[in-house]
């Protein structure tokens, strides 16, 4: 055997690659086992070594700094470095990772980011493109030069279809190092240089574990086949000078669980793995020793998905679809089908030649569902561990799946169970679920609810994929525990707030976090700029949100009476500058209206505001003439609604607004505002449609076809139920029939009526 | 071997030469019944090199389907090839059969007429009557042939027979023999005995297959082709087959001509312009790639025949309306739009082609 140390090269995420390293291992016997990552993950080895550990799960690194910047290791029960990492821990022998430190990845990471920026921008000045050269992709040249669909098709058939441990180093070897001339001859690409200096460090970690006294004979590196020739070319190591150069940032690890979905989308770390649970199955075959054991497993694994989901899938199907994938294979020269043969043997045999019909199997097959886990207590940040609790404590553990379900919540008071915290469990939960919702951790997402209970149901759908994780590592730099994440993150909100409207929405999300200690604080800002606040449509969104707080705080257990002075004050000033607001344009005034409307709402609901002074302020902003009439009618509408206006009032304002010498258009403006809230309301007031059929009446016939104009325009936006209603009326006020009224009315225009109404258009706006 | 006279001499005469010169190179392992190794079919049938002979590419298109055509005969199951008429389903099933037996004249043409018979066996009722059953009497099949000689036999249209003649099949596939209960013998199928049959989409429903036989078929779904090139270059490379086994005495139509073509078939069959900015009505009937092929040929004949022996727009036109225009009269107004929308707007190049067709529509 030739002098150490011992390099094995690999493939991230190879089940061939894990079996033959453990045999590698075997083999020589090392001391130390040196294995590819970040060499301060060293730390977490204990960890990820333990026995319940359940891959798939990862190794992440993310900066302390903002914006947040992430590495991410996974690792699968297939990765060769995994096993590796079992291997030294089973015999008990060191183990070392030895790339680059993580904060060092980072610091990479963020440079190269810079200078992408830096390029784009550069590149905009000059007008010059990329050069098609530098855009080459290795791995594309190799899809189109294997003429076997893809390389990684290729990859299975020569490399992971290897019967012994040999074969793999050799197959292994020759691509990395063919790989290697090409990215090498390409030029000096960053990449490159990134490269290399990422194999000098490894050097230096072989000479650093030699002047600890381990002889090369007794390590062995386990590395991407990649790297393999750079560690053992005999280049310098990495010295301690140029080792500080290099950019940092300072960074913090953890562990976290990772699925075989995220790990299927080639994300993050490594070559990624199109099929992950195609893969164990190949790893499972190396276990027992079945070469063609992921084959049986997969075909099969198709048959029962399609019979369970209802397609027909018979066992004869299987075999064919086995039969035929090994023929494939053989006009290859292979014996094994790889998961190309495979799946063109399924879509022929089982699918009768079209993919779509077995899509959602091959899918499922080939991706899997399969989340791992990590055992309690196991190196997580302060955040992380607080989730679990949290989980744990809700009982909600069971919801952790990549496969989303939904969740009820009744946040009243449960009476039937003996324990207090058991009867707020959903409380509780409905707390926990905001606060993630804040803190943009995507777990449950929030369904509306539309019925008449909404007040205390909730109901969230709930899916947990790594991002979660990732974003909740990413959130420690908010706080140790989710409530101070969550109040940090509220605070920051509230001091990027431009107006009362918008400090009013963080309360609500605080009081729908169940955090009374964040309520007061935005409360309080709220407070402070309300003092010179702002415009009515600001305050009508504000005391609406508020209200809503004040009208449920009881189901979430808050004390309310600090919102009572706030919304009263923000209610005094409304109505104080309601009156001089209403003198503005169309435009203006429909914001207006929906702000009024929201004042009224608040009034109906909270006793503590002064009814009589909205009611008086309504008043003169119906009965002035100097206001926009819009507004004017949406304030008689609501006066009507308060019962604060009789129908003789009404009748009289009626006839005001409408008598001879008013434009058209100020009439219709008047009459449209009235309607516009309440269609029934109106249509219950018989007096009301008296007045307008003796205003018809008085009108001659110059001046019933202006009113007519407008009279159609404000109509115009009533149902033809609510139009039958009118009919009744005016039915009962002519004596006659209102089924003959209503059939008119509903009617639609014949064609010479349209044409005189077409003229009357005309004929008006030359008047006015 | 080859008679100058025949009208269609059958694939293995036509291509005899690079048959044989695959059969001589042959390194790989052949199957029991077959006449070369796997790979050697698709090299045949894929195009590729042998030795120092260029192999033409028979079928243009996806390499892996008919990779996976091959492997199903290789395991001695059937082949069921579908898709849309003109897809070359017809024309991969005889590549096929007479690079993997040199013989693809084991034909059965499935018709609403084709009888159980004509599966499996009739009689020389002459014979019959004066002497009684006998081997000499019987008159056998393609399948019974293919079966005996361990070779493959074809079924075109098969979802144009009546469905219990489509059932004689199934215990035939099944089974793997055919028993004669006239003369009390029973004929089993030799290693190397397959079926290639052929199959419709647009004929669905006129006798739908019945699961039991569908089960027993290995099914590949042919494509229309994929690109503009690819079915440019199918079009090109059988019309230069055709002209001169047709002695058309024209000139081949230049890439321009042959370009137009493709491109009215194919947004005329996806119903959007080639770009995909602009909805089309599509036709009726399917403009298929081998419509292409006959349609250019036609146009050929006719320059030959009447004209200088180059294809003009004229020609060409006729041509067109011929094939766009089938029997519906919604088609006329399908093409009209299709002239004036997108033809017209095309600039001159397609402007003379325009005229014409414009005047026939007159």
């Amino acid at each position: 055997m030739d002098r150490g140390p011992f390099v094995f090269g690999i493939r991230h995420l190879s089940p061939a690659g894990a079996y033959y390293v453990r045999e590698f291992l075997d083999k020589i016997q090392p001391e130390l086992v040196l294995i590819e990552g970040p060499s301060d993950f060293t730390e977490l080895m204990e960890d990820l070594a333990q026995a319940d550990v359940r891959p798939p799960v990862a190794v992440m690194a993310y900066t302390r700094q903002l914006p947040v910047r992430t590495i991410l290791y996974p690792f699968a029960e297939y990765s060769p470095e995994y096993q590796a990492l079992l291997w030294a821990k089973e015999h008990g022998r060191k183990c070392r990772f030895c790339d680059l430190p993580s904060d060092v990845f980072l610091g990479l990471l963020s440079a190269r980011e810079a200078a992408g920026d830096e390029e784009t921008g550069s590149q905009g000045r000059d007008g010059h493109k990329k050069t098609p050269e530098c855009s080459f992709d290795v791995y594309q040249a190799l899809d189109r030069q294997c003429g076997d669909g893809d390389h990684e098709t290729f990859w299975e058939r020569t490399i992971e279809q290897c019967r012994d441990m040999a074969g793999y180093q050799k197959g292994a070897k020759e691509f990395g190092s063919g790989l290697r001339q090409l990215e090498l001859c390409l030029g000096p690409g960053e990449e490159n240089s990134e490269n290399l200096a990422r194999e000098a460090y490894m050097r230096r970690m072989i000479e650093k574990a030699r002047t600890e006294g381990i002889s090369e004979e007794k390590m062995a590196v386990i590395t991407g086949a990649f790297h393999a020739e750079g560690i053992l070319c005999g280049d310098p190591a990495m010295t301690d000078k140029e080792f500080l150069r290099l950019p940092r940032l300072e960074s913090m690890k953890t562990l976290m669980p990772y699925s075989y979905y995220r790990l299927s989308q080639r994300s993050g770390y490594g070559a990624g793995n199109h099929a992950p649970a195609y893969y164990e199955y190949l790893w499972q075959g190396f276990l027992k020793g079945e070469a063609d054991y992921a084959a049986r497993r997969y075909l099969s694994g198709l048959g029962e998905y399609e019979r369970t989901s209802g397609g027909m899938v018979s066992a004869a199907e299987v075999m064919e679809a086995l039969r035929l994938s090994q023929a494939l294979a053989g006009l290859r020269g292979g014996r094994i089908p790889a998961l190309r043969d495979l799946r063109d043997g399924a879509v022929t045999c089982m699918g009768h030649g079209r993919f779509s019909k077995v899509s959602l199997a091959v899918a499922s097959v080939e991706i899997g569902t399969k989340i791992g886990s990590l055992p309690q207590g196991v190196s997580q940040t302060s955040i992380q561990s607080d989730f679990y609790e949290k989980l744990r404590e809700l009982r909600l553990e069971k919801y952790k799946s990549v496969t989303a379900s939904s969740l009820n919540l009744d946040l009243r008071e449960n009476l039937r169970v003996k324990t207090k915290k058991a009867a707020f469990m959903d409380l509780e939960r409905s707390f926990f679920l905001h606060r993630l919702r804040v803190l943009n951790i995507r777990f449950g997402t929030l369904e509306l609810v539309r019925q008449d209970n909404a007040t205390w149901a909730e109901r969230w759908v709930l899916q947990w994929t790594p991002e979660t994780e990732i974003r909740l590592v990413e959130t420690v730099l908010k706080g140790d525990t989710l409530e101070q994440a969550a109040a940090f993150e509220l605070k920051g909100k509230v001091e990027e707030s431009q107006g009362i409207g918008m400090v009013a929405k963080v309360v609500a999300e605080a009081f729908y976090c169940g955090m009374p200690l964040a309520v007061h604080g935005a409360l309080a800002a709220l407070q402070a700029m309300a003092v010179d606040a702002a415009a009515l449509g600001e305050i009508g969104d504000t005391i609406e949100q508020l209200s809503v707080v004040l009208q449920y705080g009881d189901i979430r257990r808050l004390d309310r009476q600090p919102l009572i002075p706030i919304v009263s004050q923000l209610f005094l000033r409304a109505c104080l500058i309601l009156p001089q607001e209403c003198a503005c344009d169309d435009q203006a005034a429909a914001g207006l209206v929906s702000a009024i409307g929201k004042l009224h709402q608040a009034v109906m609901v909270h006793d503590f505001l002064d009814r009589e002074r909205f009611v008086a302020v309504l008043s003169q902003i119906s009965s002035r003439d100097d206001l926009n009439t819009r507004l004017s009618g949406a304030a008689a509408s609501i006066l009507l609604e308060m019962g604060a206006m009789d129908s003789q009032e009404l009748g009289r304002e009626v006839e005001r607004r409408l008598s001879k010498g008013i434009p058209a258009q100020l009439g219709a403006g008047w009459f449209s505002g009235l309607s516009s809230r309440n269609h029934y309301a109106l249509i219950a007031r018989l007096t009301l449609w008296e007045k307008l059929s003796a205003y018809l009446d008085t009108l001659d016939d110059e001046e019933f076809k202006r009113a007519l104009l407008f009279l159609r325009r404000a109509f115009a936006d009533f149902a033809p139920g609510e139009k039958d209603q009118i009919a009744e009326n005016l039915g009962e006020i002519w004596q006659v029939n209102p089924m003959q009224v209503s059939e008119m009315l509903n009617e639609s225009l014949t064609e010479d009526a349209m044409e005189f109404l077409g003229g009357l258009e005309d004929f008006d706006f030359g008047d006015i | 071997m080859s008679d100058a006279n025949v009208q269609r001499l059958p694939a293995e005469q036509l291509f005899q030469k690079e048959l044989d010169a695959l059969m001589e190179q042959e390194t790989g392992a052949v199957p029991q019944g077959w006449r070369m190794s796997p790979k050697s079919v698709l090299t045949y049938i894929c195009g590729g090199r042998c030795g120092n002979m260029d192999i033409s590419a028979k079928y243009i298109g996806d390499r892996r389907l008919v990779e996976i055509a091959i492997a199903t005969l290789v395991t001695d199951r059937a082949l069921l090839l579908i898709g849309e008429p003109g897809t070359a389903k017809s024309w991969l099933s005889e590549h096929l059969a007479a690079a993997i037996n040199g013989d693809s004249t084991r034909v059965i043409q499935g018709t609403a007429g084709t009888t159980e018979e004509q599966i499996k066996y009739s009689w020389n009722y002459a014979m019959l009557i004066a002497s009684g059953p006998s081997r000499e009497a019987m008159i056998p099949s393609p399948v019974y042939r293919a079966m005996e000689q361990g070779t493959i036999a074809r079924v075109e249209e098969i979802s144009r027979c009546a469905s219990e003649v489509q059932d004689a099949l199934i215990s035939i596939l099944s089974e793997k023999r055919i028993s004669v209960p006239e003369l009390g013998i029973e004929v089993p199928a030799r290693k190397g005995f397959s079926v290639i049959a052929t199959a419709n989409t647009r004929d669905k429903g006129v006798n739908e297959m019945s699961a039991a036989l569908k089960r027993r078929f290995n099914i590949v779904v042919l494509p229309a082709p994929e690109s503009l090139e690819a079915e440019m270059e199918i079009v090109r490379s059988r019309i230069t087959q055709l002209s001169e086994n047709l002695d058309l005495n024209a000139k081949l139509p230049n890439e321009e001509v042959v370009e137009k073509v493709c491109t009215i078939f194919r947004e005329l069959r996806r119903g959007a312009t080639l770009d995909g900015k602009q909805k089309l009505k599509s036709t009726s009937g399917v403009l298929s790639t081998a419509e292409a092929i006959s349609l250019l040929a036609n146009s050929m004949a006719l320059a030959g025949s009447f004209g200088d022996g180059t294809v003009t727009e004229r020609d060409l036109a006729a041509g067109l309306q011929g094939a766009v225009v089938k029997e519906d009269s919604k088609d006329q107004k399908v093409w009209l739009e299709y002239l004036e929308n997108i033809m017209r707007k095309r600039g001159s190049k397609w402007l003379p082609l325009y005229e014409e067709c414009k005047e026939l529509n007159r």
